[in-house]
């Protein structure tokens, strides 16, 4: 009998608990169809199961978390318009998607002082003017190139490399650090080339072997590359490649096949075939909320994970401290954030100076169809010398 | 005697009546009736729809434009997105020096000279080369945009902020309540001149070349000109919009100008109706509208159906673009604006049939 009402009054506190839990909205906008969607749907994906996680589990308690992935289809106009609904609703974060997207929404995240968190690394996001609310998850575009160009000037002094890049911002972010990164570390950038959804690369590498380029090095994303790498093992060309986070991964493997052996590529991402606990928790998660397996061996898909966790993250310091849950407070509790994350190869900090969460890198190498660490997780030599002047 | 307010025969007897704009007090009654309630409207709108206004309202500015050049003069025009860029680039660079209500025609004016420009190739080619042609100066603008650090390589430039207009400060909170009642006023002038287009020599040039360069120029119009003007006339629309979308949306990005937005256009004078000018509005507001109910459509089959590895509820939107496309080029090539006129021919004589 006792044990009876103990259960009922078990029953009510829950009860009272759901009742009573604050409701938060974080939004997402990006692509889910449209241009680059085959990342942008794993990334929503992340974002939606990493939220349920924290739900069912109660990670942050007194909070249920409503975690809303809109499709904007790669259209800035729509990115505004979901913006906007998430500044009038008073969300305290949201987290973006696209290069282009973000730098639009620049001066109205600045006007409005709403936290951001985009899936785009480009440093531009981040540099002044109006960058004060904007954080970015991991290292920049920039510091990845550079971060595999000094891994390049290590395993092979003096090398010629060529920049195959995407024709708009996204690509053509790193390439000013890039070169002046190159000149310290003693190779030679000998061209950059533009490179978009083109089907046959054979003039281009042709090119690159006239002018003895040893190593490409993609800004890029997965289906251009992958079309270079196997034009280039068609040729029985004998140049390396090598790219950026949104270049390489699983996404690349399936694409390219053979072709991708031996590609070098950068993140700061565990791959979900690794040993450890965070290569578990994606795995994990990823089965409990039914995602196929490609969406599991995606990169984008613990990348939407990481982006949801620091905004939760962020969210439930300023809950513990006692604060309204808005965007001041957020933003406040992202300037002081030092988190061990399981997600990333480092930590996630953030301060009024530093809008980079994890600061550590990678370089990953394709050995037998899957993505091998070929270096311990480390931060780039020279980037913050090459772009800030440091 | 004849009935000013209706009309219930055809009692023209000059070639002024026969281009009069308003037949009829009634039109004029519902127009009037038209424009107060557009002024009107935002008392009843959040802020989130009145963003969506406006973007309808600047996306049917450069869609009259299109219409001057594809509709009117018949030439196939696959760039227009680039001269809005234009346009807003200009917006971009002149926009600290001026105030916007000067920035709006000096946009327009730089996107004309781009479209003189590109009409040069009409006075050889036409048809589906000067398509390619068009096509071309879109991917030459998007290049030559990626390439130009004076325009941050197609980054963000920024537009002013804090602006104040009449001691009317430009926030947040009131931006595109302000810009609605911007964006409705330059569309209203345009429009009207638009609609008298086709009452001038030029207009009647326009229409004459497109059914028939040849036999124009043998009534001694000059189709190379008719065609270079319509180029011009129809960029300095789109420039017009360009600088308006800048404003609307606080910073210029060179993908807001891509090939996708050109393809928009024509999609939206099409399903508009090519060459009217109800359609150059009905066209951007059926599509833009669509989309955004598509948009709550597919949240609600995503809640009801989701099953793993197929989404459905997120390809409902882009096939209903272009399913909206394909069925009105098969059912109804003359687009909205013949529902529009069947409306008007139901309710003219009404309640007196013939």
């Amino acid at each position: 009998m006792k044990n009876k009402w103990t259960l009922w009054a078990l029953a009510a506190v829950l009860v009272m608990g759901f009742a009573t839990a604050e409701k938060v909205h974080i939004m997402w906008s990006g692509a889910i169809t449209g241009p680059t969607s085959d990342a942008g749907k794993y990334y929503a994906q992340g974002i939606e199961d990493y939220c349920s996680w924290v739900n069912d589990t109660g990670y942050v308690s007194g909070i249920e978390f409503v975690c809303e992935t809109r499709d904007d289809q790669y259209n800035n106009a729509n990115t505004l318009r979901n913006f906007e609904e998430a500044v009038d609703r008073g969300d305290p974060v949201f987290l973006g998607y696209s290069t282009g997207g973000t730098l639009q929404l620049k001066p109205l995240v600045q006007e409005v002082g709403l936290p951001f968190i985009p899936a785009s690394y480009h440093i531009g996001n981040i540099d002044p003017p109006d960058n004060d609310y904007i954080f970015l998850p991991i290292a920049s575009y920039s510091e990845q190139v550079i971060a595999v160009l000094e891994y390049i000037a290590k395993v092979s002094p003096g090398a010629k490399v060529a920049l195959a890049i995407h024709p708009s911002p996204f690509g053509r972010a790193p390439v000013k650090d890039a070169k002046k990164a190159a000149g310290e570390l003693g190779i030679e950038i000998v061209e950059v080339q533009e490179m978009a959804k083109g089907l046959d690369y054979t003039a281009t590498l042709k090119r690159f072997e006239k002018k003895g380029v040893q190593y490409i090095v993609y800004q890029n994303v997965a289906g251009p590359v992958a079309n270079m790498i196997k034009d280039a093992g068609r040729l029985g060309l004998k140049i390396k490649h090598a790219g950026a986070h949104y270049a390489g991964g699983p996404d690349l493997l399936r694409l390219a096949g053979d072709a991708a052996e031996g590609f070098l590529w950068v993140t700061a991402y565990y791959m979900p075939h690794e040993q450890g606990a965070g290569a578990k928790f994606v795995k994990d998660l990823g089965a409990k909320y039914g995602r196929p397996a490609d969406a599991i061996e995606s990169v984008h898909y613990p990348s939407g994970m990481l982006a949801a966790a620091i905004a939760i993250e962020a969210i439930k310091e300023a809950k513990n401290a006692g604060k309204k849950i808005n965007a001041e407070n957020v933003y406040q509790a992202l300037l002081k954030m030092n988190w061990q994350n399981k997600l990333a190869v480092g930590p996630v900090t953030y301060s009024k100076k530093d809008h980079v969460g994890v600061d550590k890198l990678r370089v990953l190498e394709a050995r037998g169809g899957t993505f091998v660490p070929v270096t311990e997780p480390f931060s780039s030599a020279l980037f913050r010398k090459v772009h800030y002047g440091e | 005697m004849r009935n000013p307010w209706t009309r219930t025969g055809n009692y023209k007897t000059s070639y002024a009546q026969d281009t009069t704009i308003f037949a009829t007090y009634s039109e004029q009654a519902s127009l009037a009736v038209f424009l107060i309630g557009m002024l009107v409207l935002p008392r009843f709108l959040v802020r989130g729809d009145m963003q969506i206004l406006d973007l309808i309202l600047i996306y049917a500015l450069a869609v009259l434009g299109l219409n001057i050049i594809t509709g009117y003069a018949g030439l196939i025009n696959i760039g227009h997105a680039a001269f809005m860029g234009v346009g807003a680039y200009t917006a971009a660079l002149v926009a600290p020096h001026l105030p916007f209500w000067a920035v709006l025609p000096v946009s327009g004016l730089v996107a004309a000279a781009a479209g003189a420009v590109v009409g040069i190739p009409a006075l050889r080619i036409k048809h589906l080369y000067l398509a390619i042609a068009t096509l071309a100066f879109q991917l030459i603008f998007e290049w030559a945009v990626g390439h130009s650090p004076a325009l941050e390589q197609g980054g963000a430039m920024a537009m002013p902020r804090g602006m104040v207009f009449f001691g009317y400060k430009i926030a947040f909170k009131n931006h595109h309540y302000f810009w609605y009642y911007v964006s409705f006023t330059v569309l209203v002038l345009m429009a009207f001149g638009f609609r008298n287009l086709l009452r001038t020599r030029f207009g009647r040039s326009l229409v004459a070349v497109r059914d028939n360069d040849r036999a124009a120029d043998a009534m001694g119009m000059d189709p190379g000109k008719t065609k270079v003007f319509a180029f011009a006339l129809g960029a300095f629309y789109a420039g017009v919009a360009g600088a308006l979308y800048a404003y609307w949306s606080r910073a210029v990005v060179i993908e807001d100008y891509s090939l996708m937005i050109s393809i928009k256009f024509l999609a939206m004078a099409i399903v508009g109706g090519l060459g009217t000018l109800v359609g150059s509005f009905l066209g951007p507001a059926f599509l833009e509208l669509l989309d955004i109910n598509m948009e709550t459509f597919s949240y609600a089959i995503k809640e009801i159906y989701n099953p793993p590895g197929v989404d459905v509820g997120s390809a409902i939107r882009p096939l209903a673009f272009g399913l909206a496309i394909v069925l009105f080029l098969i059912f109804e090539p003359r687009g909205l604006a013949n529902w529009w006129r069947l409306l008007r021919s139901y309710f003219r004589n009404w309640p007196f049939k013939y």
